[in-house]
């Protein structure tokens, strides 16, 4: 579904992803984990058009997404849950969730998909009419990931979701994504927490210094700390 | 009538005059907030977008045009210039900085004047269109000008329709969001060239809106530099008013143009000292946007709180 | 090796500027102003370049010191008997007194820097478009001041019977001293701590850098310079009104500066050279006196307009793939670095 390949991004003269290559197959749970400063939000700002990659290419369904800005990277049918959340506080929950339709392939079935992320995230249906930015950090962090989901993308990229949640959110996040996948959505999950990452997603690569340096699979999940810190020595 | 009849009817033509004129450079705020929002551009040249609108209305009624007519083809023209400033000049900036932008449109700006020049000469001519609403009617015994009733209504009608559009439509709803947040809007598929044109589309619409009122509410001399003090006072306003929102900029506009129209008309002409007669109406503008900058960044409106400076 | 090309920072241009200077010797009258004209126009943008190109802080606020240094020098040398017509209504200090050509470009110097400290301890906090706006605010007030207070000068009136003192000598002299004393502070401590806090902000305050007194230090300099500049300009004309140290001067020297490229001396002395040249040579066509060009007035300033617009916006890409580190260049400025 998702191919990168031999990306490399830099800023300036300094490369912060070098030579990236991963697959992500149509239905999969790909996790993405590593310190900070691994090169993973890079990673994902290149696949959606946000930073130009400096060599590789990137490809959705074979066809490539090099060198398209982010709103036809959007309309391709790839959608990123940002980092941070990046809401429009000063819209409705609502706003925010139309907002989400530009990139949605047609207008079809709207009605449906409506209903499903509201089942997902019954929050949302609630404080539809409400501020976005009166809504607490987790609460936004659901706001987030429907207004993604409504442009019934094929590939949804995270960038640290559950950062910042009250483990119970957590939960919900995960197991949301959980469901998302059994809709046939492809996930790409950039993530802080290993273990947890490890035991959910389908496979979990490690990311360090620009590279991506192991595998891990859910078998792994419970050594996934130490696992990652004897091979950074830490 | 008893509060009319206490400050006298000179007084209140005067107050009404400045009404007008914070009306129109209500307008003109909103135009250059409105592309600064979705671009963080200043444009020096907006001026010259109502300047060419006011060329174009001399121009097509000197060819026999109606009014209509001649307000169809002035809309055209601005809106046209407008769209190819956007796509030669501004597009290419889009990762300037904002002080490179700056003095992009201030060439751009000097580029038109400079064309004008050529084109009509220094010594300007007369716009003849809607003229005869210059003429006054009288309410008791305040006699006020039709257009600066018109103006009004005018400037509240298209800012009520800037407000349904805003907030009513889809393109409303995605400019909204390129202001605030540029990269998300893209990132959920927001097409960042559309948004812009619409913001530069509208924002023209409300320039060629000013051409048709300007010369008919001041003078109606067209020269080069037409409309350039005003812009100038309007960019002023826009800062004063907090250029991050559209409604305090639009506020910031009204208050210096109702400012500058009470000074103009309540001032001495002419005064010993600087600051003591309206010839240095300038001056008191501009102290105040250096004062505003230095201690309300984000504008005198502005809510509190918000990040500010470098994006003022 | 370094001071040498150091040297070569400093000797090109002012070898540039000498040579402007003696080809000018050999031109008529008419043709000779236009060569004065450069000369005083070089100091005016390198007097620029001393706080945009060092700080990397817009400014439009440097041609109010201009003016201000224009006019003070250009009042204080009117001679005696010529005050009353030329300045009936400016205060005795100025009416009563008469002054030589170098004390009166030392008062422009010193007018100009004064003015450039008091505007720039509340102003040099600003960056960026608050600071291209506040500095235009600046220029307007004193455009607005200078042309309406009849006390400190002419008001709307030109002023005249100035004396004529900058002749090709002068001018090249003082254009030669501008660049000098903007290559002597590039090079010194002061010059190298400000380019630092162009290049990184954060860095250089990091390293302990005051970087609001850096950049007064480069304002007060760059006013002094501009102040003199002024003083140059007014003794090549012989009259000034108020709108000639105003928007047109700004427009030319900012598209003198950026044609030459914003952050070099020698940008900022080819660049004046260029500009002047072409504006001088269309301005002839303008008025016909070119055999087989005859341009409508007006051409020229649409001409420079025309490039300095391009120079801004066209080679950006250019520059992009002449530089491959820039590749990486983020679309829009990313979020967050992973």
């Amino acid at each position: 579904m998702l191919e990168v390949e031999d990306l490399e991004v830099r800023y300036g003269a300094v490369p912060a992803v070098r030579g990236v290559t991963l697959q992500v197959a149509q239905g999969e749970i790909v996790g993405l984990i590593g310190p900070n400063g691994a090169g993973k939000s890079t990673t994902l700002h290149a696949i959606v058009g946000l930073l130009r990659p400096h060599r590789g290419d990137i490809r959705l369904q074979g066809r490539s997404l090099r060198q398209r800005p982010p709103e036809a990277v959007a309309r391709a049918g790839v959608a990123l849950v940002p980092e941070g959340r990046r809401i429009y506080a000063d819209m409705t929950v609502e706003e925010n969730l139309r907002l989400g339709m530009a990139a949605r392939p047609t207008r079809a079935g709207v009605d449906e998909d409506l209903d499903w992320i509201y089942s997902l995230f019954p929050v949302v249906k609630e404080f539809r009419s409400r501020p976005a930015g009166a809504l607490s950090g987790g609460q936004q962090q659901q706001l987030a990931i429907a207004r993604a989901l409504i442009a019934r993308p094929r590939v949804l990229l995270l960038d640290e979701p559950s950062l910042g949640l009250a483990p119970t959110l957590v939960r919900v996040v995960f197991s949301a994504l959980a469901e998302i996948r059994a809709r046939g959505v492809t996930v790409l999950l950039v993530e802080q927490r290993a273990q947890r990452t490890v035991a959910f997603a389908d496979r979990t690569y490690v990311m360090a210094n620009g590279r991506l340096r192991m595998t891990l699979h859910p078998a792994d999940a419970a050594d996934s700390d130490r696992l990652v810190a004897a091979y950074f020595g830490a | 009538m008893t509060v009319l009849a206490l400050i006298g009817a000179q007084d209140v033509q005067k107050l009404v005059d400045a009404v007008a004129l914070g009306s129109i450079y209500a307008l003109m705020a909103v135009g250059i907030g409105l592309v600064f929002g979705v671009m963080r551009l200043v444009n020096f040249a907006y001026g010259q977008l109502v300047m060419a609108g006011a060329y174009a209305l001399y121009l097509s009624s000197r060819h026999g045009a109606s009014t209509l007519e001649a307000i169809l083809v002035c809309f055209a023209v601005v809106i046209g210039l407008a769209l190819l400033m956007e796509v030669v000049a501004f597009r290419r900036l889009r990762q300037a900085t904002p002080a490179t932008m700056l003095v992009a449109t201030f060439a751009i700006s000097y580029l038109l004047q400079s064309i004008a020049v050529l084109w009509f000469g220094t010594l300007g001519n007369i716009d003849p269109v809607l003229q005869d609403l210059r003429r006054p009617f009288s309410l008791g015994n305040v006699y006020v000008a039709k257009i600066t009733v018109v103006t009004v209504v005018v400037a509240a009608l298209a800012l009520a329709t800037l407000a349904l559009l805003l907030n009513r439509t889809t393109i409303g709803l995605q400019l909204r969001a390129a202001a605030a947040d540029f990269v998300t809007a893209r990132l959920l598929g927001v097409r960042g060239n559309a948004v812009v044109a619409a913001a530069v589309v509208v924002s023209g619409a409300l320039a060629a809106t000013v051409s048709v009122l300007l010369p008919v509410a001041q003078s109606p001399l067209i020269t080069p530099d037409y409309a350039l003090r005003d812009t100038i006072f309007v960019l002023v306003a826009v800062v004063v008013g907090g250029i991050d929102r559209l409604l305090s900029a639009t506020l910031g506009g009204f208050a210096v143009g109702f400012a500058v129209g009470l000074m103009g008309g309540f001032l001495p002409t002419r005064g010993e000292w600087p600051f003591t007669s309206s010839i240095y109406i300038d001056s008191a503008l501009y102290t105040a946007v250096i004062l505003v900058l230095l201690f309300r960044p984000t504008g005198i409106f502005a809510r509190r709180g918000q990040r500010a400076v470098e994006r003022v | 090796m370094r001071r040498v090309e150091a040297l070569v920072q400093l000797a090109g241009p002012a070898a540039l500027l000498v040579l402007v200077g003696v080809v000018g010797s050999f031109m008529d009258r008419a043709r000779e102003i236009e060569f004065r004209n450069a000369l005083v126009a070089t100091a005016i943008v390198v007097a620029l370049y001393v706080f945009v190109g060092n700080s990397g802080v817009l400014s439009f606020g440097q041609v109010a010191f201009v003016a201000v240094g224009a006019f003070a020098a250009g009042e204080m040398t009117v001679p005696a008997d010529a005050k009353e017509g030329v300045l009936p209504n400016v205060f005795s200090l100025i009416g009563d007194h008469t002054i030589g050509n170098a004390e009166s470009l030392l008062l422009a110097t010193g007018l100009g820097g004064l003015y450039a400290l008091l505007v720039g301890i509340p102003l040099m906090r600003l960056s960026g478009l608050a600071a291209g706006i506040a500095t235009f605010a600046v220029l307007g007030v004193t455009f607005n001041i200078l042309r309406n207070w009849e006390k400190i000068g002419p008001g709307p009136q030109t002023l005249s019977t100035v004396p004529e003192t900058t002749d090709l000598l002068q001018g090249t002299v003082g254009a030669i001293a501008v660049v000098a004393c903007a290559f002597l502070y590039q090079r010194s401590r002061l010059g190298r701590q400000l380019r630092a806090t162009r290049e990184d902000p954060a860095a250089a305050a990091a390293a302990g850098i005051d970087i609001h007194r850096q950049r007064l230090w480069a304002f007060v300099l760059s006013g002094a310079l501009s102040g003199f500049a002024g003083g140059l300009l007014v003794h090549a004309r012989g009259t000034l009104e108020t709108r000639d140290v105003y928007l047109d001067l700004t427009f030319l020297s900012l598209a003198m500066l950026v044609v030459g490229g914003m952050a070099s001396l020698w940008g900022a002395v080819l660049g004046s050279l260029l500009v002047s040249g072409l504006d001088s040579f269309l301005l002839n066509a303008e008025n016909g006196q070119i055999p087989g060009l005859e341009a409508p007035a007006g051409t020229r300033l649409v001409v420079v307009g025309a490039f300095m617009a391009l120079e801004l916006g066209l080679p950006r890409r250019l520059r992009e793939r002449l530089r491959p580190q820039a590749q990486g260049a983020p679309v829009e400025q990313p979020s967050g670095q992973s």
